[in-house]
C-alpha cells in the first residue's frame, strides 16, 4: 500500500487525522508495519514459573503460546497448527509436556517443534515430508527485567535497543526491590471495548490531563475533590524515547494513595530508604507517583496501581484489555493483598478509575462514523516542548501536563507506518549500553 | 451505616473484614453446594420476594435501601475464571487471585459515594437496568436464622442510544434473618465469561 503516514500526523504543531481510528485500510496496515514488527509483551516470567508451564495469549491478532521448556529456556510461538490451521491450544494456562492438536492430533514440544502424529509411517514415507519444517512459528524472544517481549520479524532491532534508555526509567518499577517481580496470580482482567486500540495507548502514553476531569468521580468518595492529587507541571516531567512514554511526577505515591488503603502507604513510605539507596532519589520518587506510561505500541501501566496491560487490537474499532498486577516479589504477602484489591477496585472493569475511561474511547471511536467528523483533525497542540535542567536519557519535556508524549507517539507511528523496511525506521541513540560497553 | 447522607463519610470506620475472615468467607462460599435440607415452602416465598425486591432496588438505582441490606459482616465477591484444562489441578477460583469485586461493605460504600457524586459523566444520562433473577433455591445451614440460597439471574443494561450488555450469572449468597427480614451475609457471583464481552462492570450483582 502506497500510504503517506505523514500527511496523517503532524507531529510539530500537533494534530492527527481522525481516519486513523476508523479506517480499516489503515488498520490492516498497521497489522503489518506496526504489530508485526515491534516488541510486544506477551507475558511476564512468573507466570510461567516452572518448565512446562505455559500461558496463551495475543500478539495483536495474532494467537500465540508462551512456554518454558526443560531447559528453562522461554519460547514463543503461533498458537496455530500448520497442518489445516487450527488452533493448538484452547486454555488460557497450565502445565503439561506438549501441546497437541483437537483435529488431527499433531503433537508439537514445549519449543513448538512438531514431535509425532498419528500414522506417523504415512508421512515417513512422503518423499520431501520432513518433522523439522512443520513445528508452529517460533518468535523471537527478548526479556527485561521479568518481562517477556516477542517479535516475528528478523529484521527488528535487539529488544534492548528496541526499548533503548526508556529501561533506565523502567527500571523504577522493575527494578526497586531485590529479588525482582511477579505478577499476581489468577490471570488477566480481559474486557472487550469497542474503541481503538491508540486510544487507550495514547491516554497511557502522557495524558494526565483527563484524570482531573474524568476520573473527578471516581477519585472524590475516596479522597476528596481530584482524589487529593496536585498535578501540575512544577517538578514533574514527560519523557519519551522510541515512542514509549511516561509522564510523572516525584510524588512517590500519589498514584498508590488513590487506592484508599492507609496500610499501602505505609508499606511504601518504609521502603523509600532502601529504594532511593538502589535507584537514586530522581527513579525512587517515581515509584508510586501520580504517572502512566506506554510502551509502544500497546504496553502499558499505571505505577502505585501497578497495572500492566496491552491493548489488543480486534479491528479498527475493538479492542481487548488484559491486565495483570505486577509487585515486587519480596513484599509481604498481607501488603501483597492489598495492592491485588486496590489495583483491582480502580484499574480493572469493575474499577472505580477505569470505568470512567471506557466510554470517552469508545465515543471518540465510534463518533467517526460521520463522514464530515473523521474529517475533522484532532488537538495534540497542547504545551510546547519544554526543556528540563537535568541530564536525563531520552527525550524530557518539563511538566507533566503536556501532548509532548503523545506527539512523539503518534510520529512513531506515521514513522513505522511510512517505512518500507527496518532500515527506514530510527533508532534512538542506546547511551545505557554504550555507557556499560564503556 | 449511611454511604450517601453526607456528601463524604468516613469510610475508614465502616465495616471492612480481616484478610483472614474474608478468606474464610470465600472458601464457605466455595463450599456451598446446597447440601442442606430445604427450607419449607414458605420461607422460600419469602426470601423470593426478597430477591425480587432486590433487583427492583438496583433497577431503579436505589442504592442506598440497596446498601441497607447488606450485612455489615459483608463479603462480596466476583472472582476471575480462566479457561483450563480438565487435567489441570489448579483450583480454578481462589481468594488469592484476582478478582472484579471482592468486597467489603466499606467498599461498597465507596462504589455508591462514587455514583452519588454526580460527577461520574459516565452514568450520567443514567444506564437503564433490568435485573431477572430466576432459578431460587434456599436450604438451612444448620445457623438458625440463615440460609444458604442459590439463583441464576440476567442483568440487561442500555445507556445511550445503541450501548448494551447483557449478563448472564449465578450467584450463591447467605442469607441472614433479621427483623423479618433477611441480609446479605456473603455472596458469590459466577460469571460465565473468561474475556468480559463488554467494557465494566459498572452495576451491583
Ligand atoms: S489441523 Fe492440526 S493436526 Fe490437523
Ligand atoms: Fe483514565
Amino acid at each position: 500500500m502506497n500510504f503517506d503516514a505523514s500527511s496523517l500526523v503532524d507531529s510539530e504543531f500537533g494534530t492527527v487525522d481522525r481516519r486513523i481510528f476508523w479506517d480499516k485500510d489503515i488498520y490492516e496496515l498497521e497489522q503489518e508495519r506496526i504489530f508485526a514488527r515491534s516488541w510486544l509483551f506477551v507475558a511476564h516470567e512468573s507466570q510461567i514459573a516452572e518448565p512446562g508451564a505455559f500461558v496463551t495469549t495475543y500478539m495483536a491478532e495474532d494467537s500465540v503460546i508462551v512456554a518454558r521448556g526443560d531447559n528453562d529456556e522461554i519460547n514463543v510461538f503461533l498458537n496455530s497448527c500448520p497442518h489445516r490451521g487450527n488452533r493448538v491450544c484452547f486454555a488460557d494456562s497450565g502445565k503439561g509436556r506438549q501441546f497437541t492438536c483437537n483435529y488431527h492430533g499433531w503433537a508439537f514440544g514445549l519449543n513448538g517443534d512438531l514431535k509425532k502424529m498419528p500414522k506417523m509411517g504415512l508421512y515417513k514415507n512422503t518423499p520431501g515430508f520432513r518433522m523439522e519444517d512443520w513445528g508452529l512459528k517460533r518468535a523471537r524472544v527478548g526479556n527485561y527485567k521479568g518481562l517477556i517481549f516477542a517479535t516475528f520479524c528478523e529484521d527488528a532491532p535487539s529488544l534492548e535497543d528496541w526499548l533503548g534508555d526508556f529501561r533506565w526509567y523502567l527500571d523504577a518499577v522493575l527494578d526497586v526491590e531485590p529479588g525482582g517481580t511477579e505478577f499476581l496470580p489468577g490471570g488477566a482482567t480481559r474486557s472487550v471495548l469497542k474503541c481503538n486500540w491508540k486510544f487507550p495507548a495514547d491516554n497511557f502514553v502522557g495524558d494526565i490531563y483527563h484524570a482531573l476531569w474524568t476520573h473527578l468521580g471516581g477519585a472524590e468518595p475516596t479522597l476528596g475533590p481530584h482524589g487529593g492529587v496536585v498535578v501540575d507541571n512544577e517538578g514533574s516531567y514527560q519523557v519519551s524515547v522510541n515512542g514509549h512514554g511516561w509522564e510523572f511526577n516525584h510524588s512517590f505515591f500519589g498514584n498508590a494513595a488513590t487506592m484508599g488503603d492507609k496500610e499501602i502507604i505505609r508499606y511504601m513510605k518504609s521502603r523509600e530508604e532502601a529504594i532511593t539507596a538502589r535507584l537514586g532519589q530522581f527513579r525512587a520518587k517515581m515509584w508510586g507517583a501520580v504517572s502512566s506510561a506506554t510502551i509502544f505500541p500497546n504496553f502499558s501501566f499505571l505505577p502505585g496501581y501497578f497495572t500492566f496491560r496491552t491493548y489488543q487490537p480486534r479491528g479498527p474499532l475493538e479492542t481487548e484489555i488484559h491486565a495483570w498486577t505486577l509487585v515486587p516479589k519480596n513484599m509481604p504477602d498481607e501488603v501483597k493483598d492489598r495492592f491485588r484489591r486496590g489495583s483491582m477496585r480502580t484499574f480493572s472493569p469493575a474499577g472505580i478509575l477505569e470505568m470512567d475511561d471506557g466510554e470517552n474511547w469508545e465515543h471518540s471511536t465510534t463518533i467517526n462514523r460521520g463522514y464530515v467528523t473523521r474529517h475533522q483533525k484532532l488537538c495534540y497542540a497542547m504545551g510546547a516542548d519544554t526543556a528540563v535542567e537535568e541530564d536525563l536519557p531520552g527525550k524530557v519535556n518539563a511538566g507533566q501536563v503536556s501532548d509532548h508524549n503523545q506527539r512523539l507517539f503518534f510520529k512513531r507511528w506515521a514513522e513505522m507506518m511510512k517505512a518500507e523496511s527496518w532500515a527506514d525506521i530510527p533508532l534512538a541513540e542506546n547511551t545505557l549500553d554504550r555507557e556499560a560497553a564503556e | 451505616m449511611n454511604a450517601t447522607a453526607n456528601k463524604k463519610p468516613d469510610y475508614g470506620s465502616l465495616p471492612r473484614l480481616t484478610m483472614e475472615q474474608a478468606r474464610e468467607a470465600a472458601y464457605h462460599l466455595l463450599a456451598m453446594k446446597g447440601e442442606g435440607a430445604d427450607v419449607g415452602i414458605d420461607l422460600l416465598h419469602r426470601i423470593e420476594r426478597f430477591y425480587y425486591k432486590e433487583a427492583r432496588m438496583l433497577d431503579e438505582e436505589r442504592y442506598q435501601e440497596w446498601y441497607d441490606l447488606l450485612a455489615d459482616d459483608l463479603f462480596y465477591w466476583m472472582p476471575l475464571t480462566e479457561s483450563r484444562f480438565r487435567r489441570d489441578p489448579r483450583p480454578t477460583l481462589s481468594p488469592e487471585h484476582m478478582a472484579y469485586f471482592d468486597e467489603s461493605k466499606a467498599d461498597i460504600a465507596v462504589r455508591i459515594g462514587r455514583i452519588a457524586s454526580n460527577l461520574v459523566w459516565t452514568e450520567d444520562p443514567p444506564t437503564r437496568h433490568v435485573y431477572i433473577v430466576a432459578g431460587i433455591e434456599a436450604f438451612e445451614t444448620g445457623v438458625p436464622g440463615e440460609y444458604e440460597v442459590h439463583s441464576t439471574f440476567t442483568q440487561y443494561r442500555n445507556r445511550g442510544e445503541n450501548d448494551e450488555a447483557t449478563l448472564h450469572g449465578r450467584r450463591r449468597d447467605l442469607l441472614r434473618e433479621v427483623d423479618g427480614s433477611f441480609q446479605v451475609v456473603r455472596r458469590l457471583i459466577l460469571l460465565p465469561q473468561s474475556v468480559l464481552q463488554t467494557k465494566n462492570l459498572s452495576v451491583f450483582f
